[in-house]
């Protein structure tokens, strides 16, 4: 379980996040959307305690990240695939990173079968395509065995084949009763995949609801739909074409 | 796992036993894995101990014809290119998390962090010890034709030749540790690499030609001094790490106008060489955010 509250995060003048609260419940998939730059992977950051929140909280399990005992067998990260010495082989780093928390080799080869990276585990990880770099890093997620998943973007660069088999997966692993947080700005996979869907904004939440009651809300069409009208206001990156399409000014958009 | 609402968090049942986390031998272990996987650091030791040895054995053959040749006077001929391979193993240690992405898996798995700085600290060393006892011995046998060619047989165990031998490869593992100590502080790996060679081979060289031009660059390991006047250039060169290593060897001589340190001395001022960047860099790494 994932709980984020009243969760603040400054750069110098810039609020990535403010006072964000939500929470990602065991048995759920909960997706975590927003336009570029809302604060959804400084918020993953603070969640895995790579940054630190300038005010409020971010517990897994009701702990700090950084006071996890065993932080692998908690939790599952992936936030970015270029996380990943590009010298290294896959199977090299899921062993270093194994070995971490006196993880086994046989669990290293089974996320590598889980994966479907048998073929190019002794490749250098450089080589790899950014599906094949996603796949690592799912695999790097799921070595502890972690009862919750922070995955940032995991379909991003996956083909058609690897987007069917993470849906399943993510599927699987909520049915399972653990917790799974999952950013992405694939809306139509989202509402596949999620039970229930976090929306925010500039650093703000603009949502918190179950994909059924977001399509509702808006009028009833598609949680794309739903997205747009939540995001309107809270868009600061939008192409200049798109804002002439839509009859928004100048002043209003493009920056 | 069906009641997946009241269980909020199933999986500490399944698979694997032990469930600890993190702890400083682990740690080591990972970072011996990371280091020992890729081709780098390997390669590097190869020519470093290459280095050593035909630097020596050129060196040695080039003087074997003087009237007065000592072949251990040649001895560490090759050492101040063969610190430079131990320097930059040290520095892609210290920069090899950041100047990739891969500190974003290695500190989500180790959150304290200071663990796998201790852990860099422990492998760096135990690397570059193999490397420097190798490039010793490639020194050692590059002596030998020239020795040879002047029917003269090695002494390693008499006079002071054990200390030199101890002293050069103390040089070379605590090159290896200050490249990882600026790697660490600097994360990026052209920086740290330069700021590393300017400290150790360029800064004493440049403060010699500077304080007297008729000197030019820094005397061989070795060789006795006459005239020990202590100047405020020499005692600068002293405390960088090229002119401690200097001290390491009793009566090796160091360069001029540096004060005598002693072998504790230079020990000193090459373990602060070491920690105090390596302790700005604990610091910087406990209490900033990782982005």
């Amino acid at each position: 379980m994932i709980q984020v509250e009243a969760l603040t995060k400054r750069y110098g003048p810039t609020t990535a996040v403010d006072g964000l609260t939500f929470t990602a419940r065991p048995g759920l998939v909960t997706g975590f959307l927003g336009p570029n730059g809302a604060g959804k992977s400084t918020t993953m950051r603070v969640v895995v305690g790579l940054e630190r929140p300038t005010a409020g909280t971010a517990t897994v399990d009701g702990r700090r990240y950084a006071d996890l005992p065993a932080p692998l067998h908690a939790v599952g990260v992936m936030l970015d695939a270029r996380s990943v010495h590009p010298g290294r082989s896959a199977f090299r780093h899921l062993l270093a990173l194994a070995r971490t928390h006196g993880i086994g080799r046989s669990r290293v080869d089974e996320v590598i079968g889980m994966t479907g990276l048998e073929s190019v585990a002794r490749r250098r990880a450089g080589t790899f395509s950014l599906g094949m770099g996603q796949r690592l890093g799912i695999a790097g997620a799921l070595l502890g065995d972690p009862g919750t998943l922070v995955l940032d973007e995991p379909v991003n660069g996956l083909d058609p084949d690897g987007v069917l088999w993470v849906r399943g997966l993510v599927r699987a692993l909520a049915a399972e009763g653990r917790t799974v947080l999952l950013s992405s700005h694939l809306m139509h996979e989202l509402a596949l995949c999620a039970d229930r869907v976090v929306i925010i904004g500039q650093g703000r939440l603009l949502a918190d609801a179950s994909v059924p009651e977001l399509v509702a809300a808006s009028g009833g069409g598609s949680l794309e739909d739903a997205y747009l009208q939540l995001t309107a206001g809270s868009v600061q990156y939008r192409g200049r074409a798109a804002d002439e399409a839509t009859g928004l000014t100048a002043a209003g958009g493009a920056r | 796992m069906t009641a997946t609402t009241t269980v909020p968090n199933p999986a500490p049942a399944r698979g694997l036993p032990a469930r600890r986390g993190p702890s400083l031998p682990r740690v080591v272990a990972a970072e011996w894995s990371k280091l020992t996987s890729l081709r780098s650091p390997a390669a590097i030791g190869v020519v470093t101990v290459a280095v050593s040895g035909v630097l020596t054995w050129l060196s040695a053959n080039a003087s074997s014809t003087d009237p007065g040749f000592d072949p251990m006077g040649s001895l560490g001929t090759g050492l101040p290119l063969a610190q430079v391979g131990v320097l930059v193993l040290g520095v892609l240690v210290g920069t090899g998390e950041f100047s990739t992405g891969t500190f974003r898996t290695t500190f989500t798995a180790v959150p304290r962090r200071l663990p796998v700085l201790v852990a860099q600290l422990v492998v760096t060393a135990a690397a570059a010890l193999v490397v420097s006892v190798l490039a010793v011995a490639a020194a050692v046998v590059g002596l030998l034709p020239a020795a040879g060619s002047r029917g003269m047989t090695l002494d390693l165990a008499g006079g002071r030749t054990p200390q030199l031998l101890a002293g050069m490869t103390v040089q070379l593992v605590a090159m290896a540790l200050l490249g990882l100590a600026l790697g660490a502080l600097l994360r990026r790996t052209v920086p740290a690499v330069v700021a590393a060679v300017v400290l150790v081979l360029v800064l004493p060289v440049a403060l010699m030609l500077a304080s007297d031009p008729g000197i030019g660059g820094a005397p061989p390991v070795g060789v006795a001094y006459t005239e020990p006047e202590v100047t405020a250039v020499g005692t600068v060169t002293a405390v960088l790490p090229g002119g401690a290593v200097t001290h390491l060897v009793p009566g090796a001589g160091g360069f001029d106008g540096a004060p005598d340190l002693g072998v504790g001395g230079g020990v000193a001022v090459l373990a602060a060489w070491v920690l105090v960047p390596l302790g700005v860099a604990a610091v910087r790494l406990r209490a900033r955010d990782l982005a």
